[in-house]
């Protein structure tokens, strides 16, 4: 069921009315009704993965109170071990067997010998790296005696199930979201209204921006040879807003989803393309993940404290994890070794953290914008392209002058229309986020006039005929 | 709650309603336009009889030049053809032709093997341009009668436009715009309904096609439609098969058929294996021109 599906549509009414009817029952019977609805909407994917979901909803709660029970600390270590053995080793299993395989198997070929292997045909579980973190953060919270394990089976579920971010996040904290659960909530008018806003905005954001980019640009990355430097620099720019408006559309929608239920989840997006430097990029894109990294990677392994070798490693480990999350693919984690030699510069000068004094911007700081978004350009090439060998071809024609021919954007109408239909949104989007950005605004504002011109134009610039589905599903 | 749900109510009925008259009010516009063949046949082509009509898919749209072969033969023609379609769009688009006040004496229905033999046709990719005219009772008997994937869209239509016009925006809403300024502008074909294919060098793209011959039956139920259709209008049908590359077609006898199939299997006359360029439209409709199923 995709958040851009009639499906939802009649999903999302159904379960606020029954929700809201439920509000002067016992929370029990809204979380209750939350949880049902958040399995049947996973269910919808795959009902075969919703076992999985539970046995690791069931271990991490399980394992959580066994820790708490433990008599000395060596029982703690060892049931704090298995959990977190058994979320990665489904992790691994799911998602990184086959690259693991490919990658020794190569690697033994490279030195002579040949070896014979097996991968396996397997279905990624939609959501997995999404919900086994929720569940990772919950069990090393406990470890480390910074939160008590939760005893309603029912609450601690809902904390890893819950439908909004199910299955692309937010990557929640059980210190943010697990209270608001146990909490009675009440009907919230003002968080509604901004709820169904924010909604909208991401609907925008998802069927104008992203999927129209997104005809583009598969054209162009599937093909990378039959294109010039400038359509290939057009394609690898459409691609940072295809992904920025799908990821960022499908957490706006998540968000302001779960408002509707007097929900706050964390904030996934600042409008990271108005960042300075790629440190100000990293506070600003997908923050539930790297804040996740953050606290439960970099700072154990020391952070900046220490040497500066120690933080150019952490740094570097930081980043190629992140990477390595996204996907079994050496793509994704060139594309992480990027983004730590783009960060690393800042980090020797001390100076990661420079934006965070100066939040307002001056006519000096547009060329720093430019700057870090053709960076980001270049790094989302390696994100996108299906193998390293495309990738290097791909940045190889991107500096390859010879032919400055743009024509692919408008060889015939249909074409001339979408591009125009790219421009136009993305510009709207543009000054819409800024005028945002320069107010500080925590959340999109939107007027109803706004809002109006959002209907129309996810109505008839839309792509609904080659609906595509989130990117970050396959994650 | 209740000032939410009132609020959204509102609002939501509200913009409902305008969204549907934009949809209403861009189809209305592509209706009276000339843009799609739907539209040009309804409100573009100023006589009303004919001596002949070719109506296909874009086989029969770049195959037959009607402007050559009625200054060779002085007969009056017109290309009806719609690309991307099948024998069911063939139908409903004659049925169209006939609403919209034009007759025929024959009809070149131009036909693809495939498609003959297609004993469950299905809803064809263009049919969405028949959408300004879902007011006709015979498009909509044709969108709730045929199966295909998003029927629904189709036949909801009728009552809530938004649902088509935002479904293939770009197909409907924007020329529904460039209709109020452009009222007269046609998409890809002449004022004869032709449109032809460049000439280019397509002797690469056809290197790795093999001889083949192919014996057809009429399984398709529009056939029957079509030759109902004809015999209670009066119209003569001739069935018109065009060159596919290094292929030969045998149809069987109970019809007419003008079968130019192996006509000729030079890759110079052909854009792709199955449509031919100007230079082979050219051969195809002065050959065409000459055979008597036509001429008598």
């Amino acid at each position: 069921m995709l958040f851009n599906s009639i499906e939802f549509f009649v999903f999302l009414p159904l379960v606020f009315v029954l929700y809201w009817m439920l509000q002067k029952q016992k929370l029990a019977w809204q979380n209750g009704l939350l949880l049902v609805a958040s399995y049947y909407f996973y269910a919808c994917w795959d009902w075969r993965f919703l076992f999985l979901l539970m046995f690791s909803t069931g271990l991490d709660y399980f394992a959580g109170l066994m820790m708490q029970k433990a008599k000395n600390e060596a029982n703690r270590r060892f049931w704090f071990w298995l959990t977190i053995s058994i979320n990665i080793g489904f992790l691994g299993v799911f998602k990184y067997y086959n690259f693991f395989v490919d990658s020794f198997a190569d690697l033994i070929n490279n030195f002579g010998f040949q070896v014979h292997y097996y991968t396996l045909n397997i279905i990624l579980p939609v959501g997995i790296s999404f919900y086994t973190f929720h569940g990772l953060s919950y069990v090393i919270d406990i470890y480390k005696r910074r939160i008590e394990p939760e005893r309603n089976f029912v609450e601690y579920a809902l904390f890893v199930s819950y439908f909004p971010l199910l299955v692309a996040g937010p990557i929640e904290r059980a210190t943010h979201l697990l209270p608001q659960i146990k909490k009675k909530r009440s009907f919230d008018y003002s968080k509604s209204i901004q709820g169904v806003k924010q909604i909208i905005w991401g609907l925008f954001k998802k069927v104008v921006i992203a999927d129209n980019c997104a005809f583009f640009v598969n054209q162009i990355f599937d093909n990378s040879a039959n294109y010039s430097a400038p359509e290939l620099w057009f394609g690898s720019i459409l691609f940072a807003f295809q992904i920025y408006g799908d990821f960022s559309g499908y957490s706006d929608i998540a968000l302001g989803t779960s408002k509707l239920f007097g929900i706050d989840l964390l904030r996934n997006f600042n409008f990271p393309y108005f960042s300075k430097d790629i440190a100000d990029f990293w506070r600003r894109w997908h923050i539930s993940l790297s804040t996740w990294f953050r606290d439960y990677l970099y700072i154990p392994l020391g952070g900046s404290r220490g040497s500066n070798w120690q933080s150019v490693r952490n740094t570097f480990i930081i980043f190629l994890v992140s990477g390595f999350w996204h996907g079994a693919n050496w793509t994704f984690i060139i594309w992480g070794f990027i983004h730590a030699l783009l960060f690393l510069p800042l980090l020797l000068s001390n100076s990661n953290r420079s934006s965070l004094s100066n939040s307002n911007y001056s006519l000096k700081d547009f060329p720093k914008i430019l700057i870090t978004f053709a960076f980001v350009c270049l790094a989302w090439v390696f994100f996108r392209a299906d193998n390293l060998t495309e990738s290097w071809n791909y940045i190889s024609g991107m500096t390859n002058f010879n032919d400055l021919s743009f024509q692919f954007f408008y060889k015939n109408s249909k074409y001339s229309l979408i591009s125009l239909i790219c421009l136009l949104s993305i510009i709207w989007m543009i000054i819409t986020e800024w005028r945002n950005v320069k107010r500080n605004n925590y959340e999109i504002q939107l007027s109803k006039c706004n809002l109006f011109i959002l209907l129309l134009m996810i109505f008839f610039m839309g792509s609904f005929k080659n609906q595509m589905s989130f990117i970050y599903f396959q994650f | 709650m209740n000032k939410f749900l009132k609020k959204i109510v509102i609002y939501g009925l509200a913009s409902f309603i305008v969204l549907n008259l934009i949809a209403f009010l861009s189809l209305y516009f592509l209706g009276k336009s000339s843009f799609y063949k739907q539209q040009f046949v309804k409100n573009g082509v100023k006589e009303t009889t004919f001596d002949y009509i070719v109506l296909g898919s874009s086989t029969g749209l770049t195959t037959l030049d009607t402007k050559l072969i009625d200054s060779l033969t002085h007969r009056s023609g017109l290309n009806i053809s719609i690309d991307d379609s099948g024998l069911s769009s063939h139908y409903l688009m004659l049925q169209h032709f006939y609403l919209s006040g034009k007759s025929t004496k024959k009809l070149i229905l131009a036909v693809m093997p495939d498609d003959l033999e297609n004993e469950k046709p299905k809803l064809n990719g263009n049919d969405y341009r028949f959408l300004p005219h879902n007011n006709e009772d015979e498009v909509q008997t044709f969108f709730n009668e045929i199966e295909g994937d998003n029927k629904i869209i189709y036949q909801t239509s009728k009552y809530v436009p938004l649902i088509g016009v935002s479904y293939f925006n770009t197909e409907l809403f924007f020329p529904g715009i460039l209709s109020i300024f452009q009222p007269t502008k046609r998409n890809l074909f002449d004022q004869n309904g032709n449109y032809s294919y460049p000439t280019i060098n397509s002797s690469k793209k056809l290197e790795k096609t093999s001889n083949k011959i192919k014996k057809l039956e009429y399984k398709n139920p529009y056939l029957t439609k079509i030759i109902d259709f004809c015999r209670l209008n009066k119209v003569k049908l001739i069935i018109y098969q065009s060159p596919i590359y290094k292929t030969e077609v045998i149809f069987p006898d109970e019809l007419n058929c003008v079968n130019q199939c192996s006509l000729f299997n030079v890759s110079e006359f052909f854009y792709d294996e199955i449509h031919v360029n100007s230079k082979g439209r050219r051969i195809c409709s002065e050959d065409f021109s000459k055979n008597s199923f036509f001429l008598n």
